[in-house]
């Protein structure tokens, strides 16, 4: 029963406002929300962003195709393949270019690894919001080890720009392979343990069970995505609905929880662990041979040994370094399931190698307005943990 | 239901609302005019079959440079959750007073983003409880997304770079 129906809130005068962020440590960047108490209980919350807009909207409307890949590593920079993939599924889209079944496979590998990763850190912050500190340093751990696989394959801890313009950077190393191999091995015990430490944990449920919840049609009216909208009781994940990059080739399952509340996102994000690193583990059995990249020399260079021996590889190669990619006229939007939900550009092209327009579908932007609908009629305590329990990144909110 | 099958509907249930329709890369979408798009956006979420209960995004886009008439769009994303169908909503918006009613009485979702939609572009959303400035400070002046809005970089007291300023300080980019 919230706060509200129990006649808690019964004075309309006597509130006080109350400032929190932008440099509060649990916005988990620069993100400011003005508080109405009424004694301890939230009445309204106004959000205020912006802090960190940086025109990378605008900024891509000036550089060409190729150019743009390093800046959506910066939106989300907690999941920085996420956006690289839904930059070049648009973008691939208008070319009309096939990809290779092996790129495919490697994309799919890069993204459920970093997806991983961004969850170890919002249940590391999460929880340490909330008070408990060892998970903290638990899921710094293991997350260390995935960014040692980014640096193995990119060359780059986080913002790896690997999943380029018609397939990959690289092709997979024998290094990363078994880097990959041995980490899929050693995590499923590592998530157990967080569960140990959370699961049952009484303080853990009486903080989280119960507390910011949004019922199945509000989440979907609200616009909600990913983890939060499934922890609402809606089974709703792109990789399932309209599958990309052949997940449809993988067995997984959604998680979906009833009660909305944050336990119940803590739930949800705990098993996609599980479901990535089941992900990862088919695709690694089943890794094809072949093109790293699409053979389309108007798209993707041309491999460096040819260079010596082909006059026509030569000419691409100089012409796609110094022009770019021509895209042609048409506008079109992909979305995929990213760690925080729905992300996607929209791109609008002029028959130019530049792009018209970019628009970024950012999760967390979208989710702000429904969370702080979650924080009328809770504690100021609770606060800090609905914000935790969205998973905000502000890179992509301000863009 | 396919791309096809939700126009064909659209048609027959709004016969005057849907100015022209196109299948890019088989996705369904629907040119609509500003003053019939609360009408339309109503019969997409409320009949059975389409069911369209989750707004995803809106965008706006400045056509400046293609010279079209009319100089904006306001683009709307949906989807159906039960019917796991999409469509998209493309609004053409003129250049003088430029406005386009709200859709956040339907979708909640759409508050945010039409509020950007003014903040970025500058057109005015009817019907929107907050038309103010939402990532650009209260005070800016003019609206960044637009194509006559000129990329600029800031005045630094001290750099190593060379002096990018002048070459940015163009509307058109160097590329083009």
């Amino acid at each position: 029963m919230s706060v509200t129906e129990q006649g808690l809130l019964q004075r309309d005068k006597d509130t006080m406002t109350l400032n929190m962020g932008p440099q509060h440590p649990s916005t988990h960047g620069v993100f400011r929300i003005i508080l109405e108490m009424d004694g301890e209980v939230v009445k309204t919350a106004e959000p205020e962003i912006g802090y960190l807009h940086t025109g990378i909207e605008k900024t891509s409307e000036n550089k060409r195709y190729v150019h743009v890949i390093p800046m959506t590593d910066r939106l989300d920079y907690l999941n920085p393949p996420g956006n690289n993939l839904a930059f070049c599924l648009s973008t691939e889209k208008l070319l009309g270019v096939e990809i290779p079944t092996r790129a495919n496979v490697l994309r799919v590998i890069m993204c459920e690894l970093s997806r991983i990763a961004s969850h170890l850190v919002w249940l590391g912050t999460h929880a340490l919001d909330i008070g408990a500190m060892t998970v903290f340093l638990y899921c710094w751990r293991e997350r260390e080890m995935v960014l040692d696989l980014n640096e193995e394959i990119s060359g780059v801890r986080m913002m790896t720009s690997y999943i380029r313009i018609g397939g990959v950077a690289k092709d997979a190393t024998r290094p990363w392979l078994d880097g990959i191999r041995n980490f899929i091995d050693y995590f499923p015990e590592k998530v157990d343990e967080y569960e140990r430490l959370l699961t049952k944990n009484p303080i853990w449920l009486d903080r989280t069970q119960g507390v910011g919840a949004l019922s199945r049609e509000e989440a979907i009216n609200w616009s909600l995505s990913g983890p939060a909208l499934r922890a609402s009781g809606v089974n709703w994940d792109i990789r399932k609905s309209q599958p990309y990059s052949g997940y449809e080739n993988y067995d997984f399952e959604v998680p979906v929880q009833n009660n909305g509340d944050i336990f119940d996102r803590y739930r949800v994000r705990v098993e996609e662990m599980r479901q990535s690193r089941a992900i990862i583990k088919q695709a690694l059995e089943n890794l094809p041979g072949g093109d790293f990249k699409a053979p389309d020399n108007k798209v993707s260079l041309p491999p460096r040994e040819t260079l010596h021996t082909s006059m026509e590889a030569l000419i691409h190669h100089f012409k796609l370094v110094s022009e770019g990619i021509s895209v042609p006229v048409g506008e079109t939007y992909v979305p995929i399931e990213g760690a925080r939900g729905e992300v996607g550009f929209y791109i609008v092209s002029d028959g130019t190698n530049v792009p018209a327009r970019v628009k970024l579908r950012a999760p967390s932007f979208m989710a702000i307005p429904g969370m702080c609908k979650m924080m009328e009629g809770c504690y100021i305590a609770d606060v800090v943990g609905i914000i935790g329990s969205i998973d905000i990144v502000m890179g992509e909110v301000d863009r | 239901m396919t791309s096809e099958e939700i126009v064909e509907k659209l048609k027959a249930g709004l016969a005057g609302a849907i100015q022209d329709s196109d299948f890019p890369q088989g996705d369904a979408v629907i040119f609509v005019a500003p003053k019939s798009l609360h009408l339309v956006a109503e019969f997409l979420k409320n009949d059975p079959d389409l069911k369209f209960d989750y707004l995803s995004d809106v965008r706006g886009v400045d056509y400046l440079l293609e010279e079209r008439e009319p100089r904006f769009e306001s683009v709307y994303q949906l989807y159906s959750i039960d019917h796991q169908h999409s469509i998209r909503v493309r609004v053409g918006i003129d250049e003088d007073n430029p406005s386009v009613p709200t859709v956040s009485d339907l979708w909640k979702g759409a508050l945010y983003p039409e509020q950007e939609l003014f903040d970025m572009f500058g057109i005015h959303v009817e019907g929107h409880p907050t038309m103010e400035r939402l990532i650009m400070p209260k005070d800016w002046e003019g609206y960044p997304l637009r194509k006559d809005y000129p990329l600029t970089t800031e005045t630094v007291a001290f750099s190593h770079n060379r002096d990018f300023k002048s070459e940015l300080i163009k509307s058109k980019p160097p590329t083009r």
